[in-house]
């Protein structure tokens, strides 16, 4: 059996209200437990700030598209290769890193900062194969991934038929099928208008982007199937008109349309612009906080910019030929099989550029402006926003306002005038608010039971840092990190590199749409309908109604 | 059933890129004697199942255990080592054939390099529009075949997503223009045609390019460019556009700039209107190893761990290593035939594949194994990079990936 009790650290778990209390964290078995033998081997742990492993909600490791971006980068991976590390267990692997790193890099490196949970948020139903793989390649965090749904051609025949029973059916079929965790919504409608190139969605009931089918009865059929089913976390929302001036307005009607409905609404520093097209852009993040902070059922996460370069890879298929024909970049396009789209540009943030800072700082303003922490969580989207070896930095912008008033001095300030941060946000993240939005919060809107807490039966995913003046070296470079109870990085160093657990859902359904189903495939579908479905995933479902 | 076979259905044929996955195989005997659905290509391709189950090392029969001690040693004792991806084998066998190149800091490369270098780069500089299978079935109201017809080498791509095909989510029908270039013919069913001389054929794409970006005239003069205006119109009008061309041709060697320059074109129509390009690829799972490269190093091909990370090198391909004498030991993973036609005189090689034990010259150390979607399963990916499963439906010699986790755990760094 083996144990460890980690002593005298600083003890962050906001779950169980403990706010930098010194206390030991005892660990058997992989599990937090109450207490130990004496006997019991010790981490000592002194002076040290011990949290849960961070939780990525929301990023882009492991999918088809991900894949293409890769192959779209070869300068990048060869300005950062990244050789295997000294493991004192295991073969280790070399890879490279850029915005989108390999995946065993991928793995180590999210290890290396601290984080043992990680969320693809983008996975196309007929490519769960390719990211289950991708993802057996990509060791030491617990990973899962949220389906793409929201411009599935079936399921909006469903709902133009009026079938929601049966739309349920097969999100239920679907999640089970593909061995995913949540139902992922990118642009309702819009996608599939972008492939019959239909480009704008006008509003949530543009019925002419969906053949008929409108923004809001996707969002409402989706919402109401994730809650029906009892999925652990609720329907993960890209909303309509990412990117554009002027697209607060939709994001407050989607938020509107799905009032009183647990819903999260993802990137939405994306979504947060005021003003209009062909006119000044400005930050709308205030309105966005406001609407949050009022309503309890709605959670999002931010999706900040950070300066530096960045690959933007989404199912929203439109907005990245906006992007590359505005930018000039090279650009991927790939629409997949009657369910979703790719689209890839390699992009660069740069703090000279009007635009790019107004990003910045809608994204800082929905951090600083947000109530309740719980609610609005650390994400950049890795890797659009920025990459996850940006969280550190990010972390010291929120912590540390004399660093983030001067970085602020240093950009383009062309659109900032009459921003909430130009005008002065004091609000500093205290160390117990930074385990929220980036454990404890994700832990609780994902579902995840055993995750983001520190209290009796959580795995036992522990990262512990030296404290440093400086936050972002602190946060960069964790001293000990835990996985499962494994002592993956010891003095700094990755040391070991266990298989993570894969992240999936079971739900029940009523099987009567499989006969439904396979006449769809027949007509409609290039793969047999038998093989669709992923088989033999290696570990058991975190929610199992089926 | 009758007489004791043993239907398997649903197999996946890796015949060609298509990677049919309806494929109902009978077994009689330990034998195929049905591959139901399949095309003549798949037909032959799965054949009756039989292959050699050999052990041999320096010319004779020996246990699996001394096969994989002498290939440790000599991959161990090597100067340069060269892991080659060939054909037939799954995406797990890809994925440990790259443990193995990463552990002994070799070069790996596949049947890419050879065959479709001059596309991925293509893609690398500017990217690429494409659609999945059930999106060109279902939605391409125009389908442009430049300079090939799929009925010899992709013989159920028109059946399943192109003109043979059901469409019921198209209100309006189906046009089919047959884009012939020199000898190359696009189908012969096809309802238009238009030809271009081989040497006109970067000229025409070129006017095609500029009348896309808007220039009336393009570049090329008299003839050629009406004919490459009204093939533009013809796209620009339709709804949904998809340009196929074979990235794989058989024999002749394609024009070396037709894939970035098709892409280039195809990216620019989007600017109003809707076009994909759709590049045909041949069998075996090769997008598997382009995939498996990518996500475990970054790159599709050619990859040199010599530094002990993985580098990039285009220009220096398997068949280019071995021509040079760059490398003294050669790991074949798969098909080793595909490598017939390399100059590698002087290197030592260890065989792991299906009919490893028949190879000529004999290697130094073969290893048989089973077929990809014939004797071991596992995944393999669609010309599209649509992911499918493999079910095989005889039981047969070794596994690859097992055969090189054992190999791996052998070899020092």
């Amino acid at each position: 059996m083996s144990q460890l009790r980690i002593t005298g650290g600083a003890v962050y778990d906001p779950a169980n209200g403990v706010d930098g209390d010194v206390r030991d964290v005892c660990i058997a078995d992989g599990r937090i437990v109450a207490s130990l033998p004496d006997s019991a081997p010790r981490l000592d742990a002194r002076g040290m700030v011990v949290m849960p492993g961070g939780i990525d909600m929301h990023a882009h490791i492991a999918s088809s598209s991900v894949n293409q971006g890769r192959r779209l980068l070869p300068e990048e991976h060869t300005l950062d290769p990244a050789p295997a590390p000294a493991l004192v267990e295991g073969e280790a692997r070399s890879g490279t890193g850029g915005t989108i790193p390999s995946t065993f890099t991928t793995g180590y490196r999210y290890a290396g900062l601290g984080y043992t949970t990680v969320f693809d948020a983008a996975v196309a139903a007929a490519s769960a194969r390719d990211t289950h793989a991708q993802l057996d390649d990509t060791p030491v965090i617990d990973a899962g991934f949220f389906v793409l749904m929201g411009n599935d051609v079936y399921l909006l025949a469903q709902i133009a038929a009026g079938e929601r029973d049966r739309a349920r059916d097969y999100a239920a079929w679907l999640l089970g099928a593909t061995g995913a965790y949540a139902i992922k919504v990118v642009n309702p409608g819009g996608v599939e208008g972008w492939k019959r190139n239909v480009r704008t969605v006008q509003s949530l009931d543009d019925p002419a982007p969906a053949n008929g089918v409108t923004p809001r009865a996707i969002l409402e059929t989706l919402a109401d199937a994730a809650r029906v089913l009892g999925l652990p976390h609720p329907v993960h929302i890209h909303c309509n008109n990412l990117g554009l001036p002027g697209n607060v307005a939709t994001t407050l009607e989607s938020m509107r349309a799905l009032t009183g409905r647990p819903a999260h609404f993802t990137h939405l520093q994306f979504h947060a612009y005021a003003g209009e097209k062909g006119k000044a852009w400005a930050s709308g993040a205030t309105q966005i906080a406001e609407y949050v902070n009022a309503h309890p059922e709605v959670t999002g996460d931010v999706g900040q910019v950070m300066f530096g370069n960045a690959t933007t890879v989404t199912a929203d298929g439109a907005v990245e030929y906006l992007l590359h024909a505005s930018s000039g970049r090279k650009w991927v396009n790939v629409d997949v099989e009657l369910e979703t789209g790719c689209g890839i540009v390699p992009y660069e943030y740069r703090d000279r550029a009007a635009v790019a800072s107004l990003q910045w700082v809608v994204g800082l303003e929905l951090f600083l402006l947000s109530a309740d922490p719980w609610r609005m969580v650390l994400s950049t989207d890795h890797p659009n926003g920025g990459t996850f070896m940006s969280y550190p930095e990010l972390i010291r912008l929120l912590m540390d306002r004399a660093w983030r008033d001067e970085r602020l001095k240093g950009v383009n300030q062309k659109l900032l005038a009459g921003t909430a941060l130009a005008d002065g946000l004091a609000r500093e993240y205290t160390l117990g608010e930074i385990a929220i939005i980036t454990r404890a919060g994700p832990a609780r809107q994902l579902g995840l039971a055993h995750k983001g807490h520190l209290g009796v039966g959580a795995d036992a995913d522990v990262t512990i840092y030296s404290r440093n003046a400086n936050i972002a070296e602190m946060f960069a470079t964790p001293r000990y990190v835990l996985k499962g109870g494994v002592l993956v990085v010891e003095e700094g160093q990755l040391r070991r590199a266990p298989q993570g657990r894969r992240l999936h859902v079971r739900p029940g359904y009523d099987t009567a749409v499989m006969r439904d189903l396979e006449r769809w495939f027949e007509r409609y579908g290039t793969v047999s309908f038998a093989n669709f479905p992923v088989a033999n995933l290696r570990d058991d479902a975190v929610h199992d109604a089926a | 059933m009758s007489n004791g076979a043993i239907t398997t259905q649903q197999a996946t044929c890796l015949g060609c890129g298509c990677t049919c996955d309806d494929i109902d195989i009978v077994v009689r005997d330990g034998r195929i004697a049905e591959a139901r659905r399949a095309c003549a290509l798949g037909v032959a391709w799965f054949g009756d199942g039989v292959v050699p189950a050999e052990i041999r090392s320096g010319g004779e029969s020996v246990p699996l255990d001394r096969a994989l001690a002498d290939a440790a040693a000599m991959l161990t004792g090597a100067r340069r080592v060269l892991v080659y991806l060939a054909p037939d084998i799954s995406c797990d066998a890809q994925r440990a054939a790259t443990a193995v190149a990463d552990k002994l800091h070799a070069v790996v490369d596949g049947v890419s390099s050879t065959t479709v270098a001059s596309g991925i780069l293509a893609a690398q500089r500017r990217g690429r529009v494409a659609a999945t299978f059930a999106e060109i079935r279902n939605r391409a109201d125009l389908l442009v075949y430049w300079a090939v017809d799929p009925a010899q080498r992709y013989p159920r791509f028109a059946e399943r997503c192109g003109e043979r095909a059901a469409m019921p989510l198209l209100s309006a029908g189906r046009t089919v223009i047959a884009v012939d270039v020199g000898n190359r013919h696009g189908p012969a069913s096809a309802d238009e045609r238009i030809a271009f001389a081989g040497a006109d054929e970067t000229r025409a794409i070129g006017a095609l390019r500029s009348i896309a970006a808007g220039h009336t005239d393009g570049d090329a003069a008299g003839d050629v460019a009406a004919r490459a205006a009204q093939l533009a119109n013809r796209i620009a009008a339709a709804r949904y556009a998809v340009i196929i061309y074979d990235a794989e041709p058989a024999g002749d060697e394609p024009l070396a700039d037709r894939a970035e320059s098709l892409t280039a074109f195809a990216q620019s129509l989007n600017a109003r209107g809707r076009c994909s390009l759709c590049a045909l690829r041949a069998g075996g799972n090769r997008g598997g190893a382009e995939a498996v490269l990518t996500w475990q190093t970054g790159y599709p091909m050619t990859v040199d761990f010599s530094r002990g990370v993985p580098r990039y090198r285009p220009d220096d391909t398997a068949a280019t290593l071995l021509r040079r004498g760059d490398v003294d030991v050669l790991l074949c993973v798969g098909d080793v035939a595909v490598m017939r036609g390399f100059e590698a005189g002087g290197v030592r090689r260890i065989v792991i594949g299906p009919r490893a034990s028949t190879a000529a010259p004999a290697a130094d150390v073969a290893v048989d194994t089973g077929v990809a979607g014939i004797h071991t399963g596992g995944l393999a990916f669609r010309m599209d990079d649509v992911p499918l499963p493999l079910r095989p439906p005889l039981t047969g010699p070794l596994d690859p990936a097992a055969v090189l986790a054992s190999l791996a755990a052998r070899v020092r760094a």
